[in-house]
């Protein structure tokens, strides 16, 4: 409760004074353990910011609202450590300008939620290197294991099972920071690459462009896990991307705002064990 | 509505014994949009081709299929076609049954459908054809040639005399490479350096022709008609401008025991050298790592004894930005270091020596004004061994390949021999005499019967020294007996091997080599002088080991490829590039990363009062070479390839 009223008085002081437009933090929702994105402009709008450890929802993605930050004037977000790395992958993608947010970064064990030390993106970069070697506990997670346990006809099966639910609503994709595209490779209908009607062919297409589109920028937020109406374990698949691009390549998404993209760039000494 | 003719190639059996080609235009007759479907013994012939013009003019076309060979056999052929009937040619597809379908497989009845889905995937894609136009881009008429050896200077004032600038680059102080530290040359044996010395100072002073000794190439972008080229100028620490080469600071320069690389270590220069007395351009440089100034700050003897105010120790690396149009590699080879046969004690033994070093000894301008004398005490010897083949056909030790010149060069060398130490003997080892060419077999025989070189057919085992003379143990296969000579020097024909850093050196160019870092011609008997990227051609021995005739040849004929190019103003390209859909790029500026060849910049997208509304990608079509690495790259598929757009090859597929 002391994080969240210091920061309500932070976003008041910073709205105040002028320093940032809007903030964008969370309010309670439909439900107790539910919040729902809140998007302030005056102070008393600040009176209704929620902080705690129920506040999961990485909001970066609302930073990349057309015309948002086009006035170049400063936005304050709230973010957990994985939110920060949407930012630097945001800005490494040259969708915002890392100048105009002001971040006020939380944490939480159990049901305690403590600050982060900084306002820039940059000022987390010893944060994220150290999540990036001492990975937390809480990202084990017990199902990935028991699939990476079957072999290929058990997991083919196991994933067209979950994925036969699949309705193709993209709220998965609406959900994550990091698809921002004007059109997105499924609205694109000249050719119809991916099937919009949701049998198994279309439902794997999907999912597996995704997952690619993903690979190297994920950073586990679980926006698209929760938005998924039908609970089809999308997180899995971003986990293993990621262990993949980390093992591959050592490319830990999101580290700095200036890290190269893994999958546009190249260098000398890439392995190169996939060409036969 | 489409009206796609379908034109079937027997391709006389090739296709025909594999593939039913009528069952195949009879099927491909019946497919949706194919409004004529053929087949003929050979389309590529000159009857072939007038009948499908023919069909495209009577039948209104608005696209072919040519099922037949690879496309990168008659492509064009059918395009130019295309073309005379009226057609665009880009819109013309070649289906390949012939590699990809009648030569890998022999079920006929299975060919025959394969055929026929990837006839029936073609004219799907061929229906989604767009009509382009060929893309021109300025040529600069400027050549840039990588080498001053005798293949470098060839190329050079052949491209310069036919009225063409050309800038020389060498990274050696001095013109000349590796034919000017030769003796006499085979097979008329006419003096090396009289031949060559004219050579250089005709480039030097060519009015066309800018050279850069002493230089690297740093770096090459852009592309045929356009490179951009980064030349460093190594710091002399002699001023070009000032120096007469008078040769003062030579012989003042105390440190005079450095061993000469020009003269194979036979012989000794300075620290402030020319590295040899013909040099062209004939002015010093100081040798870094070899100066008492550089060593210890202290000497400066050589600035001192200079009139002329022409040392400048503060000199820095230059570097010079070239706008070139077409680049000739001509970088040469080096010789093998021999020192990894053992038994052949080469660098253990003082008088066992390379033939290069042999040319040296030989050669009247050499370290013992051409007397041949051995290394160890300076005495004539009586007895010469030479040993062939050593390192080339040797797949376990050496290189797998001939070196081409060695059997001429021995000959030759026993040849120098017997004409200068009248009572001398030699033994030949060899594996074969190979002494093709023009006057090259009387050349052996000369040596064999009116020089008295003794060959014997056989492999050197073990060579070693007893009681001051070389022991040389070999076998003589006619005779099926091992045979010992005593000899008092003993030259081994080394290899000719690609230049130490000739990989990294392909790859600053960007262009393809073999496994052992010869560089790669297009077309091995077609295309032999052009290399894998356009607009740049080779010549000499850093494709393949060569002689000077076969080298002075390529070196024309790479010229006159040159001098092809330049002869127009333009150059026409395929029209194969990259577009970005505007409306939908994001900007993520994932393909500018992703694009080899820097074609893809940065477009402001603004409103009518200038406002800027955003930015995205834009491909610059001078400098896209169509790979498609953008295309895959970017998530919104905004990205597109003319003439493999997503549509085309989504029909492609479909259509299988």
């Amino acid at each position: 409760m002391i994080t969240q009223e210091k920061y309500r008085t932070t976003v008041k002081e910073l709205l105040a004074n002028g320093t940032i437009k809007m903030a964008i933090g969370y309010r309670p929702g439909s439900t107790p353990d539910r919040r729902r994105p809140l998007f302030i402009r005056t102070s008393e709008e600040a009176d209704q910011l929620v902080l705690d450890s129920t506040c999961i929802t990485n909001l970066s993605g609302y930073l990349v609202t057309e015309g948002l930050l086009s006035d170049e004037k400063q936005v304050g977000i709230f973010l957990r450590p994985e939110g920060i790395r949407s930012i630097n992958i945001l800005a490494a993608e040259y969708q915002l300008n890392v100048d105009q947010i002001v971040i006020f970064g939380f944490d939480s064990t159990g049901r305690e939620v403590r600050p982060l030390q900084g306002r820039n993106a940059g000022d987390f970069s010893a944060l994220l290197t150290e999540i990036k070697e001492n990975p937390p506990l809480t990202s084990k997670e017990p199902l990935l294991e028991r699939v990476e346990k079957m072999n290929a006809k058990e997991r083919f099966d196991f994933w067209q099972e979950e994925f036969s639910r699949c309705i193709k609503c993209y709220a998965c994709r609406q959900a994550c920071p990091m698809c921002y595209c004007r059109r997105c490779i499924v609205d694109s209908n000249q050719p119809q690459w991916i099937n919009t009607s949701s049998h198994t062919l279309g439902n794997f297409e999907w999912n597996v462009v995704r997952a690619f589109h993903l690979s190297g920028r994920c950073v586990q937020c679980g926006n698209c896990d929760r938005a998924c109406p039908v609970n089809i374990p999308l997180r899995l698949i971003n986990q293993r991307m990621a262990k993949e691009v980390v093992d591959g390549f050592d490319h830990f998404a999101g580290l700095s705002p200036t890290q190269e993209p893994v999958l546009a760039s190249f260098k000398k000494d890439d392995t190169e064990t996939f060409i036969l | 509505m489409a009206k796609i003719g379908v034109f079937i190639c027997h391709c006389g059996e090739n296709i025909a014994a594999k593939v039913d080609c009528t069952k195949l235009a009879a099927a491909m007759g019946e497919h949706p949009g194919v409004a004529v479907s053929v087949e003929y013994k050979y389309f590529c012939s000159d009857p072939g081709q007038e009948s499908v013009k023919k069909a495209i003019r009577e039948n209104n076309l608005s696209g072919i299929v040519i099922a037949a060979c690879s496309p990168r056999m008659h492509e064009a052929t059918f395009r130019k076609a295309c073309a005379e009937a009226g057609l665009n040619p880009y819109l013309c597809e070649i289906a390949n049954i012939r590699e990809q379908c009648s030569w890998v497989h022999t079920d006929k009845d299975m060919a025959t459908e394969k055929a026929a889905d990837i006839v029936r995937s073609m004219v799907e894609k061929v229906k989604r054809n767009n009509k382009l136009q060929p893309i021109e881009v300025p040529v600069t008429r400027r050549a840039l040639v990588i080498g001053g050896g005798i293949a470098g200077l060839q190329a050079a004032l052949d491209i310069a005399n036919a009225g063409q600038e050309v800038v020389l680059v060498e990274r050696e102080p001095s013109l000349g490479g590796h034919m000017a530290q030769l003796s006499e040359t085979f097979p008329t044996l006419d003096c090396s350096q009289c031949i060559m010395t004219p050579r250089m100072v005709e480039t030097a002073q060519h009015p066309k022709i800018r050279l850069l000794t002493y230089a690297e190439i740093e770096s090459v972008d852009g592309y045929i008609g356009n490179f951009k080229v980064r030349v460093r100028m190594k710091s002399r620490y002699v001023d070009m401008k000032k120096c007469t080469g008078c040769g003062d600071c030579i012989t003042k320069c105390p440190v005079k025991k450095i061993s000469s690389e020009f003269d194979c270590g036979l012989g000794k220069r300075t620290a402030i050298y020319t590295p040899f007395a013909q040099s062209v351009p004939n002015m010093p440089v100081i040798d870094k790592a070899s100066c008492i100034y550089f060593k210890n700050g202290k000497c400066k003897t050589c600035q001192k004894s200079c009139e002329l105010n022409a040392i400048d120790f503060e000199m820095q690396d230059e570097f010079i930005d070239l706008e070139i149009g077409a680049i000739v590699v001509a970088t040469g080879f080096q010789v093998q270091n021999t020192a990894l046969y053992g038994e052949y004690g080469y660098g253990k033994f003082p008088d066992v020596i390379t033939g290069l070093q042999f040319e040296r000894l030989a050669s009247a301008s050499g370290p013992t004004a051409g007397k041949i004398l051995r290394p160890s005490d300076g005495k004539e010897p009586e007895n010469v061994v030479f040993i062939q083949c050593a390192g080339s056909r040797d797949p376990s030790k050496g290189v797998r390949y001939c070196s081409k010149i060695c059997c001429m060069y021995t000959a030759k060398h026993a040849m120098l021999y017997a004409h200068k130490v009248h009572d001398g003997k030699t033994h030949i080892f060899y594996m074969d005499i190979r002494a093709a060419g023009k006057g090259y077999d009387e050349f052996t025989r000369r040596a064999i019967e009116e020089d008295e070189a003794s060959y014997v057919r056989g492999r050197v085992s073990k060579l070693w020294q007893e009681n001051g003379k070389l022991m040389v143990r070999g076998v003589d296969t006619l005779l099926g007996k091992p045979v010992t000579v005593v000899a008092d020097m003993v030259v081994l024909a080394t290899a000719m091997v690609p230049q130490p850093n000739a990989k990294e050196f392909a790859k600053t160019i960007g262009i393809a080599y073999d496994e052992y870092g010869f560089y790669n011609e297009a077309h091995l008997k077609l295309r032999p002088v052009e290399s894998s990227t356009a607009g740049v051609f080779l010549a000499g021995a850093c494709q393949s080991p060569k002689d000077i005739p076969d080298s002075v040849a390529q070196a024309s004929a790479s010229a006159s490829k040159v001098l092809a190019l330049f002869s127009k103003e333009k150059l026409e390209r395929e029209p194969v590039i990259a577009v970005n859909n505007e409306a939908t790029c994001a900007g993520c500026w994932g393909c500018v990363l992703a694009c080899p060849y820097n074609a893809i910049e940065k477009k402001d997208i603004r409103d009518r009062s200038g406002k800027l509304v955003k930015q995205v990608a834009y491909v610059n079509p001078g400098l896209c070479q169509g790979c498609g690495t953008c295309v895959t790259f970017c998530r919104s598929n905004s990205l597109d390839l003319a003439g493999f757009t997503e549509k085309q090859i989504f029909a492609e597929v479909m259509g299988l």
